[in-house]
């Protein structure tokens, strides 16, 4: 708050310092409060519907008048547990999967020279432009022709989540190499190996980076809904949560199953909330860590 | 490193390797029996008479199926499948699985992949022509036919029907829409008039609520109570040929004056959700889905009946609704026997006893007319409003073009923002011309070429049909001015068109009177006007 520079208006002449920062915190925070209300209301309605009881459809007010865990214990009835669990795999597989893959990729990149390094990358930028949706039909087909449709979604899922991640090395690259390459040489002097490198020396010093690699890899199938309807049609088995709970949105089902979807929403949100509430600390690092030298 | 890549290849190819061992499915075990040479379709169904000699060794076993139904019926419909396993004559026994699909995605799922899809699914009427284009459907036989047009509601087997034949069994007759209302708001005696019923919502401040924003299948109302139509023809392939539709008329500016009533008042809500009656609707015009909500809110309160008349110009007209259905189908097969055995299985889902089960499991109002005169089925206060506003004025939910859906829903918005009544005209001439320009020209109307000019009193806005002759194109005699002007076009378009000096020539200008015939000569490209 810079006021201590030449004040406009006479009204401020006559404030003190204290008191005008006073007023403009005060402003902020109410503008801030304002806008968590915004954003919060959509959550908390979803919470508080999960809890309702006394009706199953849509309603006029928030603050349910009967509370009771039925909705929850509704769920466990349904196949919400075999789609939550596919959904847990998948996301589980692929973040391992991914972030090793993005890792050596990046250190590759990063570290390495080698002929057709420049071009390998132009490539994989350009190849990057193409919307990944134009690619649906042709993935089904071939998946189809593996057996890893419908029933066999999720090995089919992982695949397809995993299979173009070493084109997501951006930003990790970019964070490798504010890494000065003399702590590579020097281990390398001690005798240490590219991968005693990677592992001994790189990756403690970016942790951040690392931990966005998980979270971004877990994210992207935890939400995915278009790809994995398409793959999964038609068979529950084969289904992640999204597509198993986009069902009881249907004219007929909506008010039978209105609180029942609050509460499988809630379930869905909590393994993420707690994932970030674990690892923001580094997710924000992360994130900015590359932008320091690209 | 290298290690690691090294396994991580070789788990990616276990995972695809796993998955394709357990994703073959055994094939049905077949009955030793020679395979009849009939077609699936001609097969399917047929009732045999004497299943013990001639049914059972031909189509008898043991077959893998998958069946799409709602969630809703899932445990009753793997229920009434075991009752079919145990009791038929034939000898079949169907290790089913049964999956959640919802009615109204059906078509999506199955055309995204008819080979993957279910044997046996259900769908909601209006994805018919869809299904049918698709091949995803396989046509009912002979007897089967007979015994469904025989058993069903006229307006179910009409929606089941394209050309001439039967592709799938009526499931439901409940997909219409009728008035719930809060008796505790609504005098029964005010019933009758749309009019009144606005009144008193009004006066108690409670919404009205009906969706005639978006959803063509409400706005339809208004426009059958006046008597109009939209009929459209399909032909075998489930290709849709033509339109014959009147909304555009004297009796259509009626029926949106009649809309006006309603979407005017302040107390007009713009929705079908059932559970409006919780948040401040006294009407809320939607169907038999929404029962189970209306009843959990209104209770005792609850009241169901046909619509209401609006009255223009001193005259009456009853608010009409679509009738429309459920139906099942089933996929075409390879194997005609397993074929065979999924029609009888679905003539047995479909019939007198599963439609009055389901009635009792989830309340859906049955095809079948023994089902409907069933007293238990009268006494549903949902199906029977629905009954009562079916008999009041409605119209079978025929074969409708999927985009009519889109045209007719913006009548709505159109209706609500006109002020006078060119506004409303407005609103008619605007669906009038999208549903001409919708209507796509048949393949051999595309092909014709015709003749345009200022010719015989037309000013290059009629077309003169020319038929083929020996590589010439050869119009009717005209008769023909000096001075004239004409060109030769191709499907009534600009896109091809000949003048004298060949595609996309000059006009060719006509320099005495008299009766032509205008040839255009292929061979050369030639527009010539030949004396008559």
């Amino acid at each position: 708050m810079k006021n201590e520079t030449a004040p406009a208006g006479s009204l401020k002449r006559h404030m003190g310092l204290k008191a005008s920062n006073t007023i403009s915190n005060t402003i902020i925070y109410i503008l801030l409060v304002i806008m968590s209300i915004v954003w919060l209301i959509p959550f908390i309605c979803i919470v508080l519907q999960s809890f309702r009881v006394e009706s199953t459809w849509q309603v006029g007010y928030v603050i349910p008048k009967q509370w009771g865990w039925k909705n929850y214990i509704d769920l466990w009835h349904t196949d919400f547990k075999k789609w939550y669990l596919n959904t847990l795999i998948i996301a589980l597989v692929t973040a391992v999967i991914q972030t090793v893959i993005v890792l050596c990729m990046s250190y590759t990149l990063s570290r390495f020279r080698f002929k057709l390094r420049k071009p390998l990358m132009q490539f994989m930028l350009i190849l990057g432009m193409f919307p990944g949706m134009l690619t649906m039909i042709i993935l089904y087909r071939v998946l189809k022709d593996l057996g890893l449709t419908q029933a066999n979604a999720v090995p089919g899922l992982i695949l397809v989540y995993v299979a173009s991640s070493g084109m997501g090395y951006y930003v990790s690259k970019g964070f490798f190499d504010t890494i000065p390459k003399s702590l590579d040489e020097a281990a390398r002097v001690d005798g240490a190996t590219r991968a005693q490198v990677l592992y001994k020396i790189i990756l403690p010093l970016a942790k951040p980076i690392v931990i966005y690699t998980i979270l971004t890899a877990f994210m992207a199938p935890w939400g995915d809904f278009v790809f994995a309807r398409y793959i999964s049609f038609g068979t529950s088995a084969g289904m992640n949560v999204a597509v198993g709970m986009y069902n009881w949105l249907n004219l007929d089902q909506i008010g039978q199953c209105y609180t029942r979807f609050c509460a499988g929403g809630v379930i869905v949100a909590i393994p993420v909330t707690i994932l970030f509430m674990c690892l923001q600390k580094y997710y924000v690092e992360g994130v900015t860590g590359g932008a320091v030298k690209g | 490193m290298k290690r690691i890549l090294a396994m991580l290849l070789a788990l990616v190819m276990i995972f695809a390797l796993a998955a394709c061992s357990s994703n073959t499915t055994p094939t049905p075990t077949e009955a030793p029996a020679g395979n009849g040479a009939e077609a699936p379709a001609d097969n399917g169904g047929n009732e045999t008479p004497a299943p013990a000699n001639n049914g059972t060794s031909e189509i008898a076993g043991t077959y893998d199926i998958t069946v799409w139904v709602a969630d809703a019926i899932v445990d009753l419909t793997k229920k009434q499948i075991e009752d079919f396993n145990s009791s038929n004559e034939y000898g079949i026994t169907f290790n089913a699985t049964v999956e959640a699909v919802g009615e109204g995605d059906a078509a999506t799922n199955m055309i995204t992949d008819v080979a993957a899809g279910g044997d046996i699914f259900c769908f909601a009427q209006d994805q018919f022509a869809r299904l049918v284009q698709a091949n995803a459907l396989s046509k009912l036989g002979v007897q089967a036919a007979e015994t469904v047009k025989s058993a069903n509601d006229p307006g179910v087997v009409a929606a089941a029907t394209t050309g001439d034949e039967l592709f799938a069994y009526p499931l439901t007759s409940d997909n219409g829409y009728f008035m719930y209302y809060d008796k505790s708001v609504i005098p029964e005696e005010d019933l009758d008039s749309l009019e009144k019923l606005v009144a008193d919502c009004e006066a108690a401040n409670k919404y009205f609520s009906m969706e005639t924003d978006t959803s063509a299948w409400y706005i339809a109302s208004f426009f059958f109570a006046t008597g109009c139509h939209s009929n459209w023809v399909t032909d075998a392939d489930g290709n849709f040929i033509s339109v014959d539709d009147n909304f555009n008329s004297p009796e259509g500016l009626i029926a949106v004056k009649g809309m006006k009533k309603l979407v005017d008042s302040p107390m007009y809500l713009s929705s079908s959700d059932g559970a409006g009656f919780d948040s401040g609707c006294a009407i809320v015009v939607t169907g038999t889905w929404a029962y189970e909500t209306v009843s959990g809110i209104l209770g005792d309160n609850l009241g169901a009946t046909d619509l209401p008349s609006f009255t223009v110009d001193g005259q009456e007209y009853h608010m009409g609704s679509f009738n429309g259905c459920k139906l099942m189908g089933v996929k075409p097969q390879t194997d005609a026997n397993k074929a065979a055995a999924l029609h009888r299985l679905a003539q047995y889902l479909t019939g007198e006893a599963a439609q009055l089960e389901r009635f009792q499991a989830v309340g859906w109002g049955p095809s079948n007319l023994a089902d409907q005169a069933n007293a238990e089925v009268q006494a549903s206060p949902a199906l029977a409003a629905l009954l009562k506003q079916n008999a009041a004025c409605s119209v079978p939910q025929g074969q409708i073009h999927g985009s009519w859906w889109d045209i007719a829903k913006v009548i709505g918005t159109d209706v609500e923002n006109a002020t006078d009544e060119a506004g409303l005209q407005a609103a008619l001439d605007n669906y009038y011309n999208a549903i001409s320009a919708l209507f796509t020209m048949s393949e051999a109307e595309k092909e014709a070429w015709s003749v345009i000019g200022n010719i015989c009193g037309t000013n290059w806005d009629t077309d003169f049909p020319m038929s083929e002759a020996g590589g010439c194109f050869v119009s009717e005699p005209l008769e023909l001015h000096a001075g004239e002007e004409l060109k030769v076009r191709q499907g009534a378009s600009w896109d091809v068109n000949y003048g004298v000096n060949g595609l996309n020539g000059d006009n060719l200008v006509v320099e005495a009177d008299g009766t032509y015939t205008v040839v255009l000569d292929m061979t050369d490209e030639s527009l010539t006007l030949q004396p008559a």
